[in-house]
């Protein structure tokens, strides 16, 4: 879904992993990342119908209102991975939040020692942004990996959970800066998986989703431990959160 | 003795003096009461104290001194509360299920209203309160909630403006404790029997007449009221008596400084014990005077299609509290049971450099099952105590 901010900015005030709160008239907010890059014309959103106000969204046709409230939360440290080797893992609807990294990491990539994108999907038509992916294995000193947890007939890729790629992605254990977003169980493997590589815990981000809803820490819905995860993340470095997540039930 | 903690050992201070102006203390007669009430109103604000009503001591608007729920005496325990009667004292009843969150962060408001026109969502209007608050007769663990929740609501950057608003606007007129309630534990918290900062006029009720802390800006309050300077010999009554409530207290929370400890039993059995005997029924998030968790929802007015986005009080207790697209990390009862305690006990810490709990004791009385949290806090410290002393005991052979 693309989005005219009309006079009320630019895809340049949203940062990479930051999100908004989008609001249907009569039905209510829901937050989504912005999946926009700054040097683009439009602010984007990707928006999976699933709750109320997801479908309502989604049906929506060209021309409608809706509300922003925004940017809220914290964004990905892309300075932390320069001269380094920025690892982009992401897994399903994961992706959007990544996107503007990984257009930030193409429009210059001698800032980093090499960009792997890694991304996984159900299915392959639970695949997005397909028009995108020539483009981004195409751009210098990217590489570009993707697998399905089930094939099709027609699918003649990688087969397994997003785990699978690590081996393959060439991943330099000590200079590897890793960012992830994806459902929890995929944040938690693949932190798993890295640190036995033996990427360090510093050098791993990840963007967490919780009930986001008010968006300034004061409905309660989001916490994490001591973290609201509207106010002090999406993002968190591992050692922030690991005491919390993914211990059952925080 | 148990000792009032003094700071509770957070690095970033609890609670600090608002400045050093100097209070006067006076002393007067019972029978100023209804001046001081006038006084309030005459200054246009709302009155609000402990005032009887089904059987309960609530915080309503005191239109006339009348209505202050005088003599009357409220006996608690856990998931119990009755009152009975025969005080001598105006200011007798020590707390009901209803804090100052009822007021300056209501149950239910009208944030925004919008409407739409086919071309675009209008503004119509948003919330603004001219209510100007005098709480009076509150308690200093009540004192402390409000300062607390100042903490939460009043975030730089983050400010809620229906809180902030409220707040400003209001002034308290506190009553320091001479007799503790059984589900007290304020003394453990660092918050009471006695207010030391934070009020616009402290009453200490002694047993033939008020002693009054007047701040200096405040002298407004106490006009054409009979004063006399407080004695030497008054104002240790009114220590003593405070004291005495200290003394009275029956609950405390075993460790001081417990956020640390409480982190390392996350894990700890407690958890799913009490959690058994929970109802999940949030009553203790809603009389909690710091509890602010809240849901926005749109709510339609059939007539003419506007809508406004509502911000009722909600709870951590609530199964679908927690519920996303991704899935509803805290299914289980004990998780719910345990992030309102460890919200209280620990993690509030690190969020707001305070603990969220004042040991008002609320959460004890109006659980219909009387669930204790004192009793959990310092089961979930001994357990931890307990397992840490294995590990360092010497192997026995």
């Amino acid at each position: 879904m693309l989005f005219d901010l009309g006079n009320a900015g630019t895809p340049a005030d949203y940062l990479p992993g930051q999100f908004n709160m989008l609001y249907v008239y009569g039905v209510g907010e829901v937050p989504i990342s912005v999946a926009s890059y700054r040097k683009e014309k439009l602010l984007m959103h990707t928006v999976r119908s699933a709750g109320t106000v997801t479908s309502v969204l989604t049906s929506l046709g060209a021309g409608a209102t809706i509300g922003v409230r925004g940017p809220f939360g914290k964004q990905w440290p892309i300075a932390k991975a320069k001269d380094k080797q920025l690892l982009i893992v992401a897994g399903g609807l994961g992706l959007p939040p990544l996107r503007p990294v990984i257009e930030e990491a193409l429009a210059a990539p001698d800032r980093f020692n090499g960009v792997r994108v890694l991304y996984g999907a159900r299915s392959p038509p639970d695949l997005i942004y397909t028009h995108e992916y020539d483009r981004w294995r195409g751009a210098g000193g990217c590489e570009f990996f993707l697998t399905v947890d089930r094939g099709t007939r027609e699918w003649k890729g990688n087969v397994g959970v997003v785990t699978t790629l690590f081996p393959k992605a060439g991943i330099d254990p000590k200079g590897a800066v890793a960012f992830i977003c994806g459902p929890e169980l995929m944040l938690k493997f693949s932190i798993l998986e890295l640190a036995k590589l033996g990427v360090s815990p510093e050098n791993i981000f990840i963007s967490m989703e919780r009930n986001m809803s008010c968006g300034l820490g004061t409905c309660g819905h989001c916490q994490l431990g001591p973290h609201f995860i509207c106010r002090d993340g999406p993002i968190f470095s591992y050692p922030q959160v690991r005491d919390f997540f993914p211990r059952e039930g925080v | 003795m148990h000792t009032r903690f003094s700071t509770m050992g957070i690095e970033r201070g609890f609670f600090p003096k608002q400045n050093d102006e100097l209070a006067m203390r006076f002393t007067t007669q019972r029978d100023a009461i209804p001046k001081l009430i006038q006084n309030l109103q005459g200054l246009g604000y709302v009155v609000i104290g402990p005032s009887v009503s089904e059987g309960v001591v609530r915080l309503m608007e005191i239109a006339a001194p009348d209505d202050l729920a005088s003599g009357v005496v409220d006996i608690q325990a856990p998931g119990r509360y009755r009152l009975s009667g025969g005080s001598s004292f105006a200011f007798s009843a020590v707390n009901g299920p209803d804090s100052p969150k009822k007021f300056l962060h209501p149950a239910e408001v009208e944030l925004v209203k919008y409407t739409e026109d086919g071309k675009g969502i209008e503004l119509v209007s948003a919330h603004q309160s001219e209510k100007r608050y005098a709480f009076f007769g509150l308690r200093p663990c009540d004192l402390r909630g409000v300062e607390v929740m100042d903490r939460t609501m009043m975030v730089p950057g983050f400010e809620d403006p229906v809180y902030s608003g409220l707040r400003n606007n209001s002034i308290f007129v506190v009553v320091n404790c001479t007799r503790a309630g059984e589900n007290c534990f304020c003394s453990s918290m660092g918050t009471g029997p006695g207010a030391d900062s934070g009020y616009d006029l402290a009453i200490t009720e002694l047993p033939d007449k008020l002693l009054l802390d007047v701040p200096e800006r405040r002298a407004n309050l106490v006009k054409g009221i009979e004063l006399a300077p407080a004695t030497e010999e008054d104002l240790r009554t009114g220590e003593e008596m405070v004291q005495g409530a200290r003394d009275q207290m029956g609950r405390r929370i075993e460790e001081e400084n417990p956020a640390k400890s409480m982190y390392a039993g996350l894990d700890s059995c407690v958890w799913g014990k009490t959690a058994e005997r929970c109802l999940a029924c949030g009553n203790c998030t809603m009389v909690c005077p710091t509890c602010f968790c809240n849901t926005i929802r749109d709510k339609t007015d059939l007539r003419d299609g506007s809508v406004s986005r509502m911000r009722t009080w909600d709870s951590c207790l609530s199964k679908d509290f927690t519920y996303s697209a991704g899935g509803n990390p805290r299914q289980a009862r004990a998780a719910r049971y345990r992030q309102f305690v460890m919200h209280k006990f620990a993690y509030w810490t690190d969020e707001f450099g305070v603990y969220g709990c004042v040991g008002c004791g609320r959460c004890i009385t109006w659980c219909p099952v009387g669930i204790d949290i004192t009793e959990t806090v310092n089961g979930v410290l001994k357990d931890r105590r307990e397992r840490t002393a294995k590990l360092e005991a010497p192997p026995t052979v």
